[in-house]
């Protein structure tokens, strides 16, 4: 029994987070009974990927302020206000708190005519199916499962939401939860493969799917820009931002699959479509933006630590791609689903196979090592 | 029928397009125009001749009824005063806010404000009476800021300042004269009856016969714009047109 508490024990001391200047703290925290453990068990590196970044925590904070800093930066370019009135000194910041209050406050309407148990089932396993991809995702060198094939699970995983948000406008039952479902499956045809190609394209190009070993790679943006932009426009399509909003266009469908939720379940569909954005953009960070590598910075790095500034560098490149991704809608108007299809089926897939050609090209060229 | 179609552009062309737009979103997110007005705690700067809430000045008042008359709403009602005269009461529930009544008032009695956040609880109480016309009625004042839309070059830009709008307009601004002359507007149809020629009183309508043909001349420099050519002309050809 011992034994395997040792053996536990030096797997979580041997792969610990290593920040220099909380060091001392954690030190001398260490020595006390169960706090120092739990302190030990949360800085465990895989540990710390679920929990902290780029797991829950950061995922909680991005979904609690990002749809705010959508709505203001929205706002400005549009020459409105954004929201403003819940804490105006502040600008109106904690407007999704209140929002969520709301919601959960709220009682869930289960219409008549939808099917019940999957009704309730589907809205809540969305959720869980959109967290999923988080475990292969990296932050700097923080990950929390670390496999060679992590881009190919992370990718099956995120080929899965449309299925969950099918199963919302199935169990809906209702005119526009069907037009909106029947939208996102073809839809989700359409950017699927070529959103797919465009990932193969940056594996070939690096020679691996380890996210770990891309990190200390050139930049995907510069070495296959066309890849970069094809998975771009994919994952515009895929969390159905603006020019794309094909599946939920509000004045058409009234949000499609999600019309008949209220309530706590559409605060949770509500909140998914952040989290997706939020896990591709950090699948494109990973991919064409170098993850967590950065340039050191002196006087911060040495205080941090490498796997601390790993995550800042991290954050911050996601943060850069989801405020782009969210700028998109302020620019382009929506598409009509045949002019989204015609998109997928044809530009994409077309721009995904030159960028996988580039690929190859760059590296029987010799150009890429 | 013309038929609608979509512009031809080259790739570059659309590209340079894409490239703009998100320069202008990238520019405005850092410098936004934001054209709201938060309007309890901004108040937008109206005009001294803002069509607003009318006020009565009874001193004024010659009884002539004129506005009562004129009101194409029909919403001001005569009432008559404890000193046998005969004043008016504006029902704001019709009222359309033309201030026909105070361009035709001619002692002046009435006159614009620019209140335009009067509140009442039901119809009834949206008949103003001529008391209560005399004072501004009691409105609560939440405003901070004033706002002053300006137009620099091609954008619009708010010019908010921390002080108080007056909405008691104290000196309406005297009415713009817009400068008309009279003009032909059917040469073929004119007989030559020379009536416009004689009614004119600036002389500014002169004729001439060339080729066996008469000529009519409107001087628009002497036309003063009055109109009695356009009322008299028996083709009715003349009409009048801005300066």
């Amino acid at each position: 029994m011992e034994e395997v508490i040792n053996e536990l024990m030096g797997t979580i001391m041997s792969n610990q987070l290593n920040i220099p200047a909380l060091q001392p703290v954690l030190d001398s925290v260490s020595q006390l009974p169960v706090v120092g453990l739990l302190i030990s068990f949360i800085l465990w590196k895989p540990v710390f990927a679920l929990l902290i970044c780029p797991g829950l925590s950061t995922v909680g904070i991005l979904l609690l302020f990002f749809p705010w800093v959508e709505r203001k930066l929205c706002g400005r370019i549009q020459w409105r206000v954004g929201p403003r009135e819940i804490v105006p000194w502040l600008g109106g910041l904690i407007q999704l708190l209140a929002d969520t209050l709301r919601f959960l406050f709220q009682e869930v309407i289960v219409h008549k005519d939808a099917h019940r148990p999957y009704f309730l089932q589907f809205a809540f396993l969305s959720f869980i199916a959109a967290l999923l991809p988080l475990l292969f995702l990296n932050a700097g060198n923080v990950i929390a499962i670390e496999t060679p094939y992590a881009i190919q699970a992370m990718l099956a995983l995120v080929c899965l939401f449309p299925f969950f948000i099918l199963g919302l406008g199935w169990a809906s039952n209702s005119r526009f939860a069907y037009i909106g479902t029947v939208r996102e499956a073809f839809m989700y045809f359409a950017y699927e493969i070529s959103f797919i190609i465009a990932v193969i394209a940056m594996v070939v190009l690096y020679g691996t799917s380890n996210p770990l070993e891309m990190a200390d790679k050139p930049w995907g943006l510069i070495l296959n820009p066309i890849a970069a932009f094809t998975f771009f426009v994919g994952a515009a399509m895929a969390t159905s931002r603006m020019p794309f909003e094909i599946a939920e266009a509000d004045q058409e469908v009234a949000a499609g699959p999600h019309v008949e939720y209220s309530g706590i379940a559409f605060g949770l569909i509500y909140v998914m479509c952040y989290e997706k954005a939020y896990i591709l953009c950090g699948l494109m960070t990973v991919l064409f933006l170098g993850g967590g590598s950065g340039p050191d910075i002196p006087g911060i790095t040495p205080l941090l630590g490498n796997d601390l500034m790993g995550i800042v560098w991290f954050l911050i490149k996601t943060i850069i791609v989801l405020t782009t991704l969210f700028v998109l809608r302020t620019i382009y108007p929506r598409y009509r689903l045949d002019q989204g299809l015609n998109i997928g089926w044809g530009a994409m897939i077309t721009l995904s196979l030159i960028a996988l050609a580039l690929s190859i090209v760059l590296v029987q060229g010799g150009i890429v090592l | 029928m013309k038929k609608v179609t979509v512009p031809e552009q080259s790739t570059v062309e659309k590209a340079v397009r894409h490239a703009a737009a998100i320069g202008v979103a990238v520019k405005e997110s850092v410098y936004p125009l934001t054209a709201t007005v938060q309007y309890p705690r901004q108040r937008k700067k109206m005009p001294d001749n803002f069509r607003g809430y009318i006020l009565f000045d009874p001193e004024k008042c010659i009884n002539c009824w004129e506005c009562a008359f004129i009101c194409p709403a029909n919403a001001i009602r005569m009432k008559e005063a404890p000193n046998k005269k005969y004043y008016p009461t504006i029902d704001y529930g019709r009222c359309i806010f033309c201030h026909f009544c105070i361009d035709s008032c001619s002692g002046g009695a009435l006159r614009a404000t620019k209140i335009h956040d009067v509140a009442y609880k039901d119809m009834d109480e949206m008949l103003t009476l001529t008391e209560e016309m005399i004072e501004p009625p009691e409105i609560i004042r939440e405003d901070k800021k004033l706002v002053e839309y300006q137009i620099d070059e091609k954008d619009l830009r708010l010019k908010k300042t921390r002080e108080e709008d007056n909405l008691i307009v104290e000196k309406a601004p005297p009415p713009v004269e817009i400068q008309m002359v009279s003009q032909c507007i059917d040469r073929a149809s004119c007989i030559g009856c020379h009536v416009c020629e004689h009614v004119c009183e600036s002389g500014a309508i002169s004729s001439s016969i060339a080729n066996g043909v008469m000529r009519m001349k409107i001087d628009t420099d002497t036309c003063t714009g009055c109109g009695l050519c356009v009322k008299e002309c028996s083709m009715q050809i003349l009409t009048l047109v801005r300066k």
